[in-house]
């Protein structure tokens, strides 16, 4: 631990002062001379063909600069996953039917958000309403209503632009049916047979919003001379500017997004949004800056929240614990458009496969189109329901079986070194370590069972660290400047993740200087290289290991011309404080602003900028044959990532028998993320996630009403508060994680599934029943 | 028009008088935002739930998306922007840095406003005191242990 300078260590934010003076600039607060407002008018019906839309006196109204509407945009279809299989569904303004409460149906520039709002008003929608579906189950029933037909792709795929093969074909809806995921090893039915004992459970589990704090917002700037400037609420530059490019058929090296601070996230702005598309439309029409903030009821009823599952888990275990089959079944309602669906519904299994050795597997799942708000990735996108729904069934078939609830999960832990069904390797696993942890931290053999409506709970999750999914791998530079300080180059985004402060951290442990001396310039599409973004909790795995790579790359350089220089041999030199000094003779040296002088003056100008690059599971890639015939989101074969975090969380709860009010008296969250660069922040991740895990199972809950959201605001959608934080103790166990830089591996989304069933398996152990006590988790 | 005719207003923002020439629906966070250029308070629920456009009316903390602009004429108002001196950080602002009492930062002016504001009321909070002083304004991201402790600790290096 010790061998590290920066990495492993507690260092302050470095944009810190930015934060506190209120000088962080997000995208609400980016304003530009002649800037218009755009707004968006949203359709009041679930489920209705749009016959005619008026807007003539909209476009007369003073201060109305454009009036668009669907059909004039057109069939611009986007989503979040976009793959030969399935194509995109979404447009940025409906254009024959609206299918959800909230969806865009015409849009309007102004010169004050005012007008913007009286032009609105002034737009008349003729609607012809259509029966509406709103329960996945009564969904894919025979004759109920088609929220789609025929999804017909009009733009090649992210995959196929990258190089798959495999050309995008229309997509028949069936059903309802969005996506289907199958995957299975072993003998499923045999070994239930064979079980000593199976249970199933079933589980329904409502969306909760991200409510991340900062609303989201998009401004954009379209110049006269083809290139468009944007400014947004984003995880990751990669994606967005993808669907800009593509939808306003610009090319995508004419899209640049500017660094701002992005005000939390959470998973809640990872995917392309409508009102991003109509700001840079907008802006492309009349060639001024506009600017769009959807507000917080927006926000609430037209972003998509977390994913609405119904989950059945059937589980089959020997006498003595063993767990030998467990069959998962998904019903996941993705409302009007499938968004993540796909991908959710595979991880639903691969997030939960490093945790349990189970022999015999069969995870299916469906995703089914309703007439409501599309839902998305929310902090663990699929693992959170599914840590809950396994983690319940697993306490339940405890108690049944008079099973100790530690040992039993102890038992089926997979080990270190594991090769999982889909050939990744567990080559860092604390798991075990976690638990053990966790349940000393909370006292669990004092206390279990030994006080009336107190109770304990355990929860488990892991996540990966990074896939090869798109945007598939980030790469950064490292400049040497003649002042001997270097300036990095990465496109990571900052919103709330430090992730200036960690990557100096890594350049600064590479060359062995001071960290004022590292400058980072991050989150510029347009300087900084291609990168992953800051989901598949990728940020520090691979975004991070190409930072490392560039730092060494640019060592390397300098230690070469110090060789030269100093007459002494590369091996024998090391760097020392912003210094290459010989070994053997420590006066001996040349500082990093002699090495850039040099190399300016002497060596023909090279300007010493080390690259480096990173890729997850490197050897898949587009162009190999093996892994085309199998990669497949549906079939879960074939490699994903490289490295999993783990956590395990444990809950005391008490519950008042007269009210069901529950009161939670502590929780331990002990998460293997690897070797942590800022131990500060991971610590700040790991509490982030154990409040807003409190915020689910408590308080959380978007609420629908035939198809409306009826609490689309902050005083109606309760977030806890300061005064609602129970004890939490937040434990790093470092696994080392060889693949990642200095060690270290996902933190961000783990921890927050393993303490949602932590708590709901508290709550039921001081009831003793399974039973609906929450607003967010019922069963 | 909504609001009725424009009215020139007198504001004390930060010490410093401004002049602006508004309609009365308009809100001091719009005003201060939109007209004075202050970005440092924030809206993110429009309706006085979440605390961040929180700023101070004669050293009381407001929301300032749910107060309107001319309400506050002839008063002193102070801005997350004010509370540097002579290029040298508040004790709150350095405390928030060395706590690491925020993450995505979109909370914190309101947070430090409202911090601020118990503080000129009361140099020696109890942590109860300190949630209680806070409990208006939400944080997605710290789980709030930090941001106590921050508060608590400037308490403590004010009294020395």
């Amino acid at each position: 631990m010790d061998r590290f300078r920066y990495v492993n260590k507690d260092i302050k934010r470095t944009d810190g002062a930015l934060i506190v003076t209120g000088r962080a600039q997000y995208t609400a607060d980016i304003e530009h001379p002649g800037m218009l407002y755009g707004k968006i008018l949203r359709s009041p019906h679930s489920h209705a063909r749009i016959k005619e839309i008026r807007s003539e006196s909209a476009k007369k109204l003073k201060g109305v600069k454009a009036v668009v509407t669907g059909k004039e945009i057109g069939y611009r279809r986007f989503s979040f996953i976009d793959t030969p299989a399935y194509p995109a569904d979404e447009t940025p303004l409906a254009v024959d039917k609206v299918r959800f409460i909230g969806e865009g149906v015409a849009a309007v520039a102004a010169a004050t958000e005012e007008i913007a709002l009286k032009a609105l008003a002034l737009i008349e929608v003729e609607y012809e309403e259509l029966p509406a579906v709103f329960d996945p189950e009564e969904a894919l029933q025979d004759g109920a209503p088609a929220v789609h037909d025929v999804i017909e792709p009009n733009t090649t795929t992210a995959w196929e632009d990258f190089g798959i093969p495999r050309k995008a074909r229309p997509y028949t809806v069936v059903h309802n049916i969005s996506n289907k995921t199958l995957i299975e090893y072993g003998d499923v039915e045999k070994a239930f047979k064979e079980a000593d004992y199976v249970r199933e459970d079933r589980f329904i589990i409502p969306a909760t919003s991200h409510v991340a704090m900062e609303p989201h917002a998009a401004v954009a700037n379209y110049q006269p001379t083809g290139k468009l400037d944007v400014w947004l609420t984003h995880m990751g530059y990669e994606h967005k500017r993808f669907w800009l490019a593509k939808l306003l058929n610009i090319p995508i090296s004419r899209v640049k997004v500017h660094r701002t601070y992005v005000g939390g996230a959470f998973g809640g702005k990872s995917s392309f949004f409508p009102y991003e598309f109509i700001a840079a439309y907008l802006s492309k029409l009349t060639l001024r800056p506009v600017k769009i903030t959807l507000s917080r009821e927006e926000v609430f009823s037209v972003c998509p929240p977390s994913r609405r599952m119904i989950i059945r888990v059937k589980t089959g275990v020997k006498r003595e614990g063993r767990i030998t089959a467990q069959h998962v079944k998904i019903i996941d309602d993705v409302g009007a458009y499938r968004s993540s669906s796909p991908t959710a519904m595979y991880l639903a299994h691969v997030f939960r496969n490093p945790i349990y050795d189970i022999p015999n597997v069969r995870h299916e799942a469906f995703g089914v189109y309703t007439n409501k708000l599309p839902t998305v990735a929310k902090r663990g996108h699929g693992l959170p329901q599914m840590s809950f729904a396994v983690e319940s069934n697993l306490d339940t078939i405890c108690e049944d079986l008079g099973l100790d609830k530690v040992e039993m999960r102890l038992k089926n832990f997979r080990k270190k070194g594991d090769l999982l069904p889909n050939g990744d390797t567990l080559t860092s696993y604390a798991l075990p370590e976690c638990l053990k942890q966790a349940v000393a931290g909370i006292g669990w053999n004092e206390k279990y069972d030994k006080k009336r409506f107190r109770g304990l709970g355990i929860g488990t999750a892991s996540m990966f660290s990074g896939s090869h999914n798109f945007p598939f791998s980030s790469a950064a530079f490292v400049r040497l400047n003649h002042d001997g300080r270097v300036i990095l180059y990465s496109g990571q985004t900052e919103f709330g993740n430090a992730v200036d402060t960690v990557m100096a951290q890594i350049v600064a442990e590479v060359l062995n200087c001071s960290m004022d001396d590292v400058i980072v310039h991050s989150g510029d599409s347009e300087v900084c290289p291609h990168d992953i973004g800051n989901w598949l909790s990728a940020g520090v795995f691979i975004s991070g290991k190409s930072v490392m790579m560039a730092a060494l790359d640019l060592k390397e350089q300098m230690l070469t011309y110090a060789e030269e220089g100093l007459r002494t041999p590369i091996d024998r030199l090391e760097m020392v404080n912003g210094w290459v000094v010989s070994q053997s003779d420590k006066t001996n040296r040349a500082s990093f602003s002699d090495i850039s002088k040099y190399a300016i003056q002497k060596a023909g100008g090279d300007p010493l900028i080390g690259k480096g690059y990173s890729k997850c599971v490197p050897e898949v890639y587009f162009w190999k044959e093996e892994f085309n015939k199998i990669a497949s989101l549906s079939s879960g074969k074939g490699r994903f990532t490289e490295a999993y975090g783990l956590a395990a969380a444990t809950a005391e709860v008490e519950v008042r028998p007269e009210t069901g009010e529950v009161k939670i008296l502590k929780m331990v969250v002990a998460d293997d993320c690897g070797t942590p660069i800022n131990v500060t922040s991971v610590k700040g991740q790991i509490l982030s996630q154990a409040v807003m895990g409190i915020g689910d199972v408590l308080f959380e809950e978007v609420m629908m009403k035939s198809g409306r959201v009826i609490n689309p605001n902050l005083l109606e959608y309760k977030i806890p508060t300061v005064t609602e934080i129970p004890p939490i103790d937040s434990v790093i166990v470092d696994s080392y994680e060889p693949k990642g830089p200095f060690g270290a591996k996902e933190v961000g989304e783990t921890s927050r599934a393993a303490v949602i069933a932590a708590i709901a398996n508290a709550i039921c152990n001081a009831i003793r029943i399974l039973e609906a006590i929450s607003p967010a988790m019922k069963t | 028009m909504k609001g009725g005719m424009k009215r020139r207003v007198l504001l004390r923002v930060n010490g410093e008088d401004h002049e602006v020439l508004i309609k009365s629906n308009r809100t001091l966070i719009e005003v201060l935002r939109q007209d004075l250029h202050l970005m440092g308070a924030k809206e993110a629920c429009g309706m006085g739930a979440c605390g961040a456009c929180t700023v101070l009316v004669n050293g009381k903390p407001v929301h300032s998306c749910m107060t309107l602009a001319e309400e506050v004429e002839g008063k002193e108002v102070e801005t997350i922007e004010g509370l540097a001196q002579g290029g040298e950080l508040h004790p709150l602002q350095k405390a928030f840095m060395d706590y690491h009492a925020f993450q995505c930062g979109f909370c914190t002016p309101g947070m430090i406003m409202a911090a601020k504001a118990l503080l000129n009321r009361n140099l020696h909070p109890t942590e109860e005191e300190v949630k209680s002083a806070i409990s208006g304004n939400l944080c997605r991201c710290t789980g709030y242990g930090n941001i106590v402790e921050a508060i608590l600790s400037t308490a403590r290096e004010i009294e020395k």
